[in-house]
Order: C-alpha cells, then sequence, then structure tokens
C-alpha cells in the first residue's frame, strides 16, 4: 500500500531551483534512505513533504488525500483541514532535537497527543512511559532536556513523534549532530523501529546504516534524484557516475 | 520634629504612596497584554500593520513620558470636534498615558523575547500538528516569559519611579505630598522619607522577579 507519493516537485528559493523534477512513492512498512552531498536538497526535500515548506510546482499525495497538487503549474494546496488530518500521519525528526525545554521529557512526549489528537491525559501518559520503555530512558521521564545528552535527546524526540502514531516517519540527518560515541544508540533505536516495519524516509550520511537498514535508497545530487535502488544496487552496483563518484568519495573519508 | 507630627507625615506620605500604587498597578494591568498585542502587531508581515505600529512605536519612545501625560490629559478637551470635548478625569488620563508609554517599551521587549527562539521549536510544534495559537501560547510564550524577565524588571523598576511624572497633573502622589511637605515645614525630611519609601516598593518589586526568576529556573 502507498502512503506517499510525489510527482514532479519543484522547489526553489528567490528564484534558485533546489529541487526538480523530484518523484518518488513510499509503501507500508518501506526503510528508505535518502544520501547525497551536502547542499543537494535532501533537507529541503523532507520539508517539502512534512509542510514546513511550500513546493512551487508538482503533486503529493499522502494516503489518498491530494496534499498538493499543480494543474496548472501553480502549486494548489488542500484546505486547512485536510493539512491537518495529513500532518497527523507525518511524524518529522529534526538534526537538532528541537525538544520544547520548557517541558519535561514526559510532557515533551504527551504534549501533542493530549493537545492536537485530544487523547486522555492518562492514556497519553501510559504510552509515553511505554515508549520511554522503549527507548531506554524510563528513568528520564521527570527530566528536562538540558539535563539530556545528545542521543538521549535525539531518542526522546523520536518518541515524542511516535507518541503521535504517524504512518511515516522522516528523519533529517539524526545523528549528525551527535558526538561520534551517541551516534549508536539512536540508529539502535531507528533499526528497531525498522525491525517493527514503521515506514520511515531517512536522510543520512551513515552508509553502514543505510545499506544495513533500508530496503531502498535514493541518491540525490543538485536538487534531483538521480538513482534510486537496493542498497545493493547503489552501493555494489552504481549505474550513474555522480553516484559513483559521491560513494567514492565517502569510502575514502570513512 | 515632633513624634505626633512624623506621624502625621508619615500617614500623608502613606496616602500619597497610595495613588502611586494603584497608577503603578493600573499601568501594569493594562500594558503588560497591550504590549504583547502591539508586539505582535509589529512583527505582523502586513505593512499596514506593521507601518502605523512602528510609528506608534517611535512617537511613545521618542517623546518625554511628561509631555505624553499632558497631551492626553488636555487634548480630548480641546481637539475633538466640537460637540465630542470630554473632560478626562486626571487620574484616568495619567493611566492611559502610562499604559500606552508602557505598552510600547514592553512591546519590544517581547518582540525581542519572541525573536529570540530558535525557528525549530516552530518547525517542531508545526510537524507535531500545534495550531499558530497553540504554539505561540504553549511553546513560545512561556519561554519568552523566562528571557523577558530582566529586562521587564528593568521597566517596572522604572514605573515605580516615573509615578512621579503625574504630579504635573495636579495629583497628589507620594512625590508631590513629599515636595508640600518640604516645604510647608522648610525640611529636607518628607523627601528623605519619601525616597524610602520608593526604595521599599522597589525592594518589594525586585524579590518579586527575583521569586519568579528562581521558579523559572528549573530548565536552561
Ligand atoms: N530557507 C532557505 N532559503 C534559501 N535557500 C535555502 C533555504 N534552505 C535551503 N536553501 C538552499 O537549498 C539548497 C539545498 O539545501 P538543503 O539543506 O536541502 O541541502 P541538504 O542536502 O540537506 O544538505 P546537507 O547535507 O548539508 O544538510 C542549498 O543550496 C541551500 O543553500
Ligand atoms: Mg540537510
Amino acid at each position: 500500500m502507498q502512503i506517499l507519493h510525489v510527482e514532479n516537485l519543484r522547489k526553489s528559493f528567490d528564484g534558485k531551483t533546489i529541487l526538480s523534477n523530484v518523484s518518488l512513492e513510499i509503501s507500508k512498512g518501506e526503510v528508505i534512505a535518502v544520501i547525497g552531498p551536502s547542499g543537494s536538497g535532501k533537507s529541503t526535500l523532507l520539508r517539502c513533504l512534512t509542510l514546513l515548506e511550500k513546493i512551487d510546482q508538482g503533486k503529493i499525495t499522502v494516503e489518498g488525500d491530494v496534499m498538493v497538487d499543480s494543474p496548472h503549474g501553480h502549486p494548489r494546496y488542500a484546505p486547512e483541514e485536510t493539512l491537518r488530518k495529513i500532518r497527523l500521519k507525518l511524524g518529522m525528526v529534526f538534526q537538532n532535537f528541537n525538544l520544547f525545554p520548557h517541558f519535561s521529557v514526559l510532557q515533551n512526549i504527551t504534549e501533542a497527543p493530549v493537545h492536537v489528537a485530544g487523547v486522555p491525559y492518562e492514556v497519553a501518559k501510559a504510552n509515553a512511559l511505554e515508549l520511554l520503555e522503549k527507548i531506554g530512558l524510563a528513568d528520564k521521564a521527570d527530566a528536562y532536556p538540558y539535563q539530556l545528552s545528545g542521543g538521549q535527546s535525539q531518542r526522546v524526540a523520536i518518541a515524542r513523534a511516535l507518541a503521535m502514531k504517524p504512518d511515516v516517519l522522516f528523519f533529517d540527518e539524526p545523528t549528525s549532530a551527535l558526538d561520534p560515541e551517541l551516534t549508536g544508540e539512536v540508529l539502535k533505536v531507528i533499526r528497531a523501529l525498522a525491525a517493527e516495519h514503521m515506514t520511515m524516509m531517512v536522510v543520512t550520511h551513515e552508509m553502514a546504516f543505510a545499506r544495513d537498514v533500508a530496503d531502498r535508497v535514493i541518491f540525490m545530487d543538485n536538487g534531483q534524484i538521480i538513482e534510486t535502488g537496493t542498497p545493493e544496487q547503489i552501493f555494489l552496483n552504481p549505474t550513474n557516475e555522480r553516484t559513483k563518484t559521491f560513494l567514492q568519495r565517502f569510502s575514502e573519508n570513512g | 520634629m515632633e513624634w505626633t507630627n512624623f506621624i502625621r507625615l508619615l500617614n500623608l506620605l502613606f496616602n500619597g504612596a497610595l495613588t502611586s500604587i494603584q497608577l503603578f498597578f493600573y499601568t501594569l494591568l493594562f500594558s503588560l497584554p497591550l504590549g504583547l498585542a502591539v508586539a505582535l502587531g509589529r512583527m505582523s508581515k502586513r505593512p499596514y500593520i506593521r507601518g502605523p505600529i512602528k510609528f506608534y512605536i517611535l512617537i511613545m519612545r521618542g517623546t518625554p513620558l511628561l509631555l505624553q501625560i499632558i497631551f492626553v490629559y488636555f487634548a480630548p478637551s480641546f481637539m475633538l470636534p466640537e460637540g465630542f470635548r470630554i473632560n478626562l478625569d486626571r487620574f484616568v488620563a495619567a493611566v492611559i498615558a502610562f499604559s500606552l508609554n508602557y505598552a510600547a517599551y514592553f512591546a519590544e521587549i517581547y518582540r525581542g523575547g519572541i525573536e529570540s527562539i530558535p525557528q525549530g521549536q516552530y518547525e517542531a510544534a508545526a510537524v507535531l500538528g500545534f495550531t499558530k495559537s497553540q504554539t505561540f501560547f504553549r511553546i513560545i510564550l512561556p519561554q519568552v516569559i523566562k528571557r523577558i524577565l530582566p529586562p521587564i524588571s528593568n521597566e517596572v523598576i522604572t514605573l515605580v519611579k516615573d509615578t512621579a511624572l503625574i504630579q504635573i497633573l495636579g495629583i497628589s502622589e507620594l512625590f508631590r505630598v513629599a515636595k508640600n511637605e518640604s516645604s510647608r515645614l522648610f525640611s529636607t525630611l518628607p523627601l528623605f522619607v519619601a525616597g524610602l519609601f520608593y526604595l521599599a516598593m522597589n525592594w518589594v518589586v525586585t524579590r518579586l522577579f527575583h521569586l519568579a526568576e528562581k521558579k523559572l529556573s528549573y530548565y536552561k
């Protein structure tokens, strides 16, 4: 079953084209890794899909609901009501966590379920504690974000997103802001989610992780999807020159 | 000075201080929320909202409060068209002038606070599905309040002392009472005691802000 469908997305900033001709689909349970050089538009793509940026052209459909279409070359977004419904199906984990500093860990996780989804507090709390258990932070429920390490913060951010029970979860370089020794604990949580067939799209520079966890890898360069395929195809038999160069540079540096 | 005269002086000063304190509280009551509205207008994307608000802030911060007090008191009685002219109560005029003036200062403090909140907070709230107003009141404003407490406390301390300005309208607030007593008694003692009154009021203000800051120090 298709969860997300993108057709011919185009996005520019101040007249400069950042994304063009981007088409992709995400199926239920699929884990997609997005790789590519810095500035290739990976973050912008995620931000367009999660409604943090407005696109200039193209069509995005989420589980049959049209988020935006551009029949006459201009984007026409669905009414706010539909967008709200769509937003609830999409979760996002940021590079810098963006936890709410004035809320405890528990409240970071329960706030949206209670005040956005209308879940009774007791239910939201039980669910939050369960999530904390799962990410190994049950003892941090009452801590405040400033008391957490980067790895712990990111795990809480993942729990916060999961608490809204999204149908697809986007990650924008979830480990890039972390000290190397802390990336493992975050990747472990994402791996566990993959094992449960959580639908995810992960922008990452962790090639080993992309290779092991992703069902499909998308390579982007210069605002376009250059190549997409299974990890074996992309990492072992890339067909495009740019993919080859990029991966080569990576294996040299890493 | 005789003891009974001193008690009488304290009593007079105390009554004057009550007027000052009333002005103080009315000003905060109106200017704190008004300042928030002004700050939001100042940050509006719409130039026809932002423009006039910028002008308003410029006038309020760019001219003496003393002048504004006089203007608010006298303007309605000669600038309005014939038949609509009203005589404002002097204290009401003072409250209006102070509220408008302080709202402008508070607005700029709010704006600084709001603009210092990282964009990521708005984005995290947006993807979680919070509405704009939920985001503002649940996520942004609480963090803003923590950040702006120190500059707000500065303004509030200034406000305590600024209340002396309404003596220009002949209102018997603390300073005017002290001045009158001082010339009547040929003594600086009333002025000195009035100074202690202001100091005491600001000591309370300072304590309260310290408590508030401490209460909000549970996070960083
Ligand atoms: N808000 C913005 N305004 C103007 N230009 C922007 C904006 N956001 C991104 N860009 C530009 O869009 C291009 C793509 O940026 P993006 O952040 O999507 O790249 P990325 O692939 O995520 O890079 P990185 O790996 O460094 O995170 C860059 O050239 C960037 O300068
Ligand atoms: Mg990026």
